[in-house]
């Protein structure tokens, strides 16, 4: 007989797992070996791969910043990793410490962590769920007890959705996720691309398939798809580093090395 | 920012060159290590650390542990990777003197060295105990997602385990969990040795879905599953829903078959109780089925099937009824079902043949006629009579080439027997089915034709219940029949409810009386002033007369001894049949009949032939 799809996912941590990866190329320890030699394999592919992943970083503040800064006060972030400095919940609730936050993670490592970390939280959790199932997310319990849909929410989805390959439509996912949302919405979009570095980033890609979520890079174009329907803040997709940095000194030479398309758009 | 009493009387951060130096060391470790907070919040923690550095250089004599605390904070404020320790040795190796107009003589740089080495030294193992402080959290995260899965798994089994085994309407359990227990059962060595199963269907509840549609249909299963689930006796293991309107109950500890239909009568009585839905009695009735054995060596499997073959006989046998197995009855079920199967390849195969018994006119003793009777010459179970087969060719419809070979077999015998005994006729028996179909006549037409029959040689045996009732295709099969010039003749008169309308309108030939009638029964006890018929005899002369009346001729059947013979003959009755008179036989024994026959009458005309000596079985 066939499994109903209820059957939980497995723990396999003989795979390396991209979460635990990326906090080790952001210098974090919470990782294992198997994650670490991975993450060395994709370093030697991609020498800057640590500012790669920084700049990723640096663009969710920034988006997290910016969505503040517009009024938003509750935060759906999916894909949100294993925990390291400058969590979501710590800068928004830095502004305004009545700010919400539910991370979300197909990681079951991660989203433990998470857990732990958040206990004592009243108005931060961390759910174990998957984007590809967006009313699964938003039906959640949880999301509904501290997220109110009917006002505004920013939505991050920071460099997870190249993790979502075409045969599972990320087009419509992400379409059926922020239609969810009250006008007024943030949607944070930070996407891999081969577009600038076609050799070494092709074999980052490629490595990637090793893990539990392989990556598949996407043009600017593509990207930008992402954003139809919304009203793209300026100034629109750019590389990672150009997206409202704070200082010029913050941009360095070559923006689109950093191999990450990001933008925000927000919903009418 | 700092408290500390300012060394030389000279506030540090007023130290021309501070705020130089700290913009480079805030610049190298932003530029060696990102965290998340503002350019400003930056500075002011370098300032303070950078204050902390100068005191510390210029202090008389040096704090103790200074240093060390400074690489501890920096890692605190979230600088505590590799290159942000590298980069702060750099800036204040290449530019901390300099930068603050400090004269570099032997003690303030050694002391500044001995500084760096303390600062590097905290660093790394703060940072050393962050890690392994992210180690173990990471390893108790793994832990405990572990844990989780595996009791997330734990529960789906058992939601899966629960959903494979029972049924979603009634949450009774399925056939899967019976038959699982019906193994456990058969496979532990428990005291118990022997169950019972008790099937339950609906009768014809696919018509309770197809009129009242089937959300009726499922309240009314639920409500049986709940009426049959609330019995009580403890001897009850389990009750599950096999399929659509099929219930099982399974009863252990049974000491006899008794034991479990006793459990069957008990469900059934609940079933008995009118259903209702929406106020609207809906009327049903349930038929059972009962096994009861051991469950020893897969007897469980068995007993499973067995049950349901009960089930089968309780439909056949007229549905809302229970039936117990019977090895006895399941065999001969068995086979019957087998011998079916093999006929169509029997008939291809020519294994059918005719033999022929005697009709003799009483009041002569002579032959004048034969009933052909079917035969199969089966390979292994030898030659079987009529009786085994003709029912079940009835049933799948093979009675009718099966007949018309018969038919065809027989009147070529008749005809070659004309040559020795001429006027001999064959009586042939023929079924509803045949005489239903179109063409029948003139199949029989064919057949006279061929064998050069003539047609008033052929008698066609009927039964009563084929001109019961006379529809149009029978009426007019028999007409053109007897247009033919064939003679139709009632078989087995008397056991049935022939229509004596029909006898009078149909133009027939004569009447067979049943075996029955013709053997003598016990005397019935006589009633005082009752009116009937006073013995068997007057009894028979009535039917006989009855017969002549409406002017047909009358054979008796089975005629087994002389004195039933003498009986017949005093009622008047034409002719006579029966092993008194000679038994089925091959058609060569007929013909030698015939002639000693033809040579006893040359030799003593007139006298009766005694019967010949049974030769068969
Ligand atoms: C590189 S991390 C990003 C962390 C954080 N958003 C950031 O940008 O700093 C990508 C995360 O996405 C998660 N992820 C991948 N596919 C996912 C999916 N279908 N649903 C939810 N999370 C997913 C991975 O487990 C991983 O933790």
């Amino acid at each position: 007989m066939e499994r109903p799809d209820w059957a939980p996912a497995d723990v396999d941590l003989s795979r390396p797992s991209v979460a635990r990866a990326y906090d080790y190329w952001l210098g974090g320890s919470h990782n294992f070996e198997v994650d670490r030699e991975f993450a060395r394999q994709a370093l030697a592919a991609v020498p800057d791969l640590r500012l790669v992943a920084r700049a990723n970083r640096e663009f969710l503040h920034r988006a997290v910043r910016f969505m503040l800064d517009e009024g938003i006060r509750q935060f759906l972030d999916i894909g949100s990793g294993i925990p390291t400095v400058g969590n979501v919940h710590e800068i928004a609730q830095q502004v305004d410490p009545d700010s919400r936050v539910v991370y979300v993670d197909i990681d079951p490592v991660a989203v433990t962590h998470s857990t732990h970390i958040l206990a004592g939280q009243p108005n931060a959790v961390a759910l174990l769920e998957d984007l590809r199932h967006p009313e699964a997310v938003l039906d959640h319990p949880e999301v509904r007890r501290l997220l109110d849909l009917d006002r505004p929410v920013g939505l991050l989805l920071v460099s997870v959705v190249h993790a979502v390959p075409d045969q599972d439509d990320p087009y419509g996912l992400i379409r059926r996720l922020w239609t969810a949302l009250a006008p007024g919405s943030c949607v944070a979009i930070s996407h891999v691309t081969t577009d600038s570095r076609p050799d070494e980033m092709g074999e980052g890609a490629r490595l990637s398939g090793r893990t539990n979520t392989p990556v598949t890079a996407r043009t600017r174009t593509q990207v930008e798809d992402f954003f139809a329907g919304l009203d793209l803040v300026e100034p629109g997709v750019v590389w990672s580093p150009l997206w409202r940095p704070e200082s010029s000194a913050d941009v360095g030479e070559h923006p689109e090395r950093m191999s990450f398309y990001v933008g925000v758009g927000r919903r009418r | 920012m700092s408290d500390r009493p300012a060394a030389d009387g000279l506030d540090d951060r007023s130290r021309p060159g501070v705020e130089e130096f700290v913009t480079a060391w805030a610049t190298a470790l932003h530029r060696a290590h990102y965290v998340p907070i503002s350019a400003e919040q930056r500075r002011r923690i370098v300032a303070g650390l950078a204050d902390r550095l100068v005191t510390a250089v210029l202090a008389e004599p040096g704090e103790p542990g200074g240093g060390r605390r400074i690489g501890t904070d920096l890692v605190a404020a979230g600088f505590g990777s590799p290159e942000a320790l590298g980069g702060t040795i750099a800036v204040i190796g290449s530019r901390f003197l300099g930068e603050l107009g400090i004269t570099a003589d032997p003690t303030i740089a050694a002391r500044l060295n001995r500084l760096l080495a303390d600062l590097a030294a905290g660093f790394t193992s703060a940072a050393h105990d962050l890690s392994l402080r992210a180690q173990d959290t990471v390893r108790l995260a793994a832990l405990a997602a572990r844990t989780q899965a595996e009791e997330a798994l734990r529960v789906s089994e058992a939601r899966f385990r629960r959903f494979a085994t029972h049924d979603q309407l009634t949450g009774l359990p399925n056939l899967t969990l019976l038959t699982e227990q019906l193994g456990r059962l058969s496979a532990a060595q428990l005291p118990i040795d022997r169950v019972g199963v008790c099937c339950l269907d609906v009768d014809d509840f696919a018509a309770v879905n197809d009129v009242l549609g089937y959300q009726v249909g499922d309240l009314l299963l639920r409500e049986i599953a709940d009426r049959v689930g609330a019995l009580t006796d403890r001897r009850i293991d389990l009750v599950a829903r096999l399929d659509s309107d099929r219930f099982a109950i399974l009863v252990r500890d049974t000491t006899c078959a008794g034991d479990a239909v006793k459990i069957a009568d008990q469900a059934l009585a609940a079933l008995a109780a009118p259903f209702r839905v929406n106020g609207t009695e809906v009327p049903l009735t349930v038929s059972a089925g009962v096994a009861e054995g051991t469950v020893a060596d897969g007897g469980a499997a068995t007993l499973m099937r067995a049950s349901e073959i009960a089930l089968h006989w309780a439909k056949a046998d007229g549905k809302a009824t229970l039936r117990q197995f019977d090895q006895d009855r399941s065999n001969a079920d068995a086979e019957r079902y087998r011998l079916s199967a093999a006929m169509p390849a029997a008939l291809r195969r020519g294994e059918f043949t005719a033999a022929y018994q005697p009709i003799v006119a009483l009041r002569s003793g002579q032959l004048t006629g034969v009933e052909a009777l079917a035969r199969w010459q089966h390979p292994q179970l030898g030659l079987l009579s009529a009786a085994r087969f003709i029912e079940l060719a009835e049933r799948t419809g093979l009675v009718v080439p099966l007949g018309r070979q018969l038919l065809e077999q027989a009147c070529r015998q008749a005809s070659r027997w004309q040559r020795v005994q001429p006027g001999l006729y064959v009586s042939v028996n023929v079924s509803v089915r045949q005489l239903r179909r179109n063409g029948f006549a003139g199949a029989v037409a064919q057949i006279l034709d061929r064998t050069g029959l003539p047609p008033h040689l052929l008698q066609l045996e009927v039964t009563e219940q084929a001109v019961i009732d006379l529809t149009g295709i029978v009426t007019e099969t028999l007409a053109a029949l007897m247009k033919l010039g064939v003679r139709i003749v009632i078989d087995d008169f008397g056991i049935g409810y022939a229509n004596l309308a029909n006898l009078r309108s149909l133009p027939l030939h004569g009447l067979k009386l049943d075996a029955s009638l013709t053997r003598s029964s016990a005397q019935p006890a006589r009633r005082p002033g009752a009116r009937r018929p006073g013995t068997d005899d007057d009894f028979l002369s009535t039917v006989v007369s009855l017969g002549h009346k409406l002017g047909l001729v009358v054979t008796a059947e089975g005629i087994e001894t002389a004195q039933q013979a003498r009986r017949l003959t005093a009622t008047g009755c034409d002719n006579g049949q029966g092993w008194h008179f000679g038994r089925p036989v091959p058609p060569h024994e007929i013909t030698a009949r015939i002639v000693a026959q033809q040579h006893h009458d040359a030799v003593s005309p007139g006298t009766e032939l005694p019967a010949l000596p049974i030769q068969q079985r």
